[in-house]
């Protein structure tokens, strides 16, 4: 697979939810559809929430990565608005 | 003319601290109010109680403060106003839910359907003492299935379309049963234990996960009160559409077995949960089950 280059990267790793994906939410926002998010975040109740609710939003995730003992990466396409 | 006490009880109407005073009980079908039906709920408290409203426990609206002479009148109202009378005394009791999939991001299961069918087919059966149904939407229970005569608890069992599947390992990191292994570059599920929560089918991000068979753990025998007691999981796996059938044959058996005032909780314990499942009709969980390899 060809590699996937981030244009903005979010660290939402020190938030608790539902301040993770409201976060997350509004970089999208900021963003083009096609672009692509990094999100660094915790495992645990972000990672259990903030992944299916990008989905939900019509946000594409093409890679999931363990990056540190308890951090993981997300890289998410903004999808086109609703 | 002296009112006839039991019948009004049936309705819902009952008699409160304080001479002459009775408070109406109202239900919910598992807590949905709309808007209108919140404005007519103040019209009415405020002409025929005393401008204010209690919360009951399972999900009710109790308007304190009405006089007796008046509850002809407000009957009729309530009936205009598509408000449902709620029930006491020895009968299956309003049906409790949580808001279920279609608000809560946790829930698999519709529990607003459900929930109408439930009490369409049993609220206010006469049965020897009172009969408490709750549903939750997944296995977080918030609605304490456990703690009711029969608890339902939503459940869905996922299945891999391996080809969809890129590898990244999301669903084995938030499994909460650890049933989901990634072995040599391969996606395992360990059944016994799955948690039946879907986390696995909302989150994946390429939809590899999708659903096999979505039903319903039931519980029988749970009570609170004087002395609780937590309900037996005797069914791990009720289709949706067995669900009536099912809890009509609890209740029947329920009624055969019964001695005395007992709640379903002391028959199931005298006669043992394992004898009292056996004496329930119940045809199995079913083909979708068994397709989804889940069989036990």
């Amino acid at each position: 697979m060809a590699e996937i280059r981030a244009t903005k990267r979010l660290d939402i790793t020190g938030d608790c939810c539902p301040i993770t994906f409201v976060k997350t939410k509004l970089a999208l926002e900021e963003m083009q559809p096609g672009e692509i998010l990094e999100v660094l975040l915790a495992e645990g109740e972000p990672l259990n929430n903030v992944p299916r609710s990008l989905k939900f939003e019509g946000h594409k995730i093409h890679q999931v990565r363990k990056v540190g003992p308890n951090i993981y990466s997300l890289l998410v396409e903004r999808g086109e608005d609703q | 003319m002296t009112p006839d006490f039991h019948e009004l009880k049936k309705g819902g109407f009952i008699k409160q601290q304080g001479p002459g005073l009775f408070l109406m009980r109202l239900r919910t079908i598992g807590g949905h109010l709309t808007a209108r039906d919140l404005e007519n709920l103040a019209k009415v408290a405020t002409e025929y109680g005393r401008g204010e409203v209690h919360l009951t426990t399972r999900q009710g609206v109790e308007i304190p403060g009405v006089r007796l002479e008046d509850y002809q009148a407000l009957i009729e109202e309530i009936k205009a106003l598509n408000l449902l009378p709620g029930a006491c005394g020895p009968r299956v009791r309003s049906i409790v839910a949580c808001p279920g999939k279609e608000v809560c991001p946790n829930g698999v299961l519709d529990t607003r359907e459900m929930t109408r069918e439930i009490d369409r087919a049993f609220f206010g059966r006469e049965v020897p003492v009172k009969f408490k149904i709750a549903v939750a939407a997944c296995f977080n229970a918030c609605t304490k299935p456990r703690e009711n005569d029969v608890g339902l608890q939503g459940i869905v069992y996922p299945e891999l379309v391996a080809e969809r599947c890129r590898l990244c390992g999301l669903c084995q990191s938030i499994c909460p049963g650890g049933a989901i292994k990634i072995i040599d570059e391969k996606v395992t599920i360990n059944r016994q234990k799955c948690y039946g929560d879907g986390a696995c089918i909302a989150s994946c991000p390429t939809s590899a996960w999708v659903e096999a068979a979505r039903g319903f753990v039931v519980f029988v025998g749970g009570k609170m009160g004087r002395n609780p007691r937590l309900g037996y999981k005797m069914f791990d796996f009720v289709p949706e559409d067995e669900v009536i059938p099912l809890i009509d044959s609890i209740l029947t058996v329920f009624e055969q077995k019964r001695k005395g005032q007992e709640r379903l909780a002391d028959t199931v314990k005298r006669l043992g949960p394992e004898l009292f499942r056996q004496l329930v009709s119940f045809p199995g969980p079913g083909e979708a089950l068994r397709k989804a390899n889940m069989a036990r």
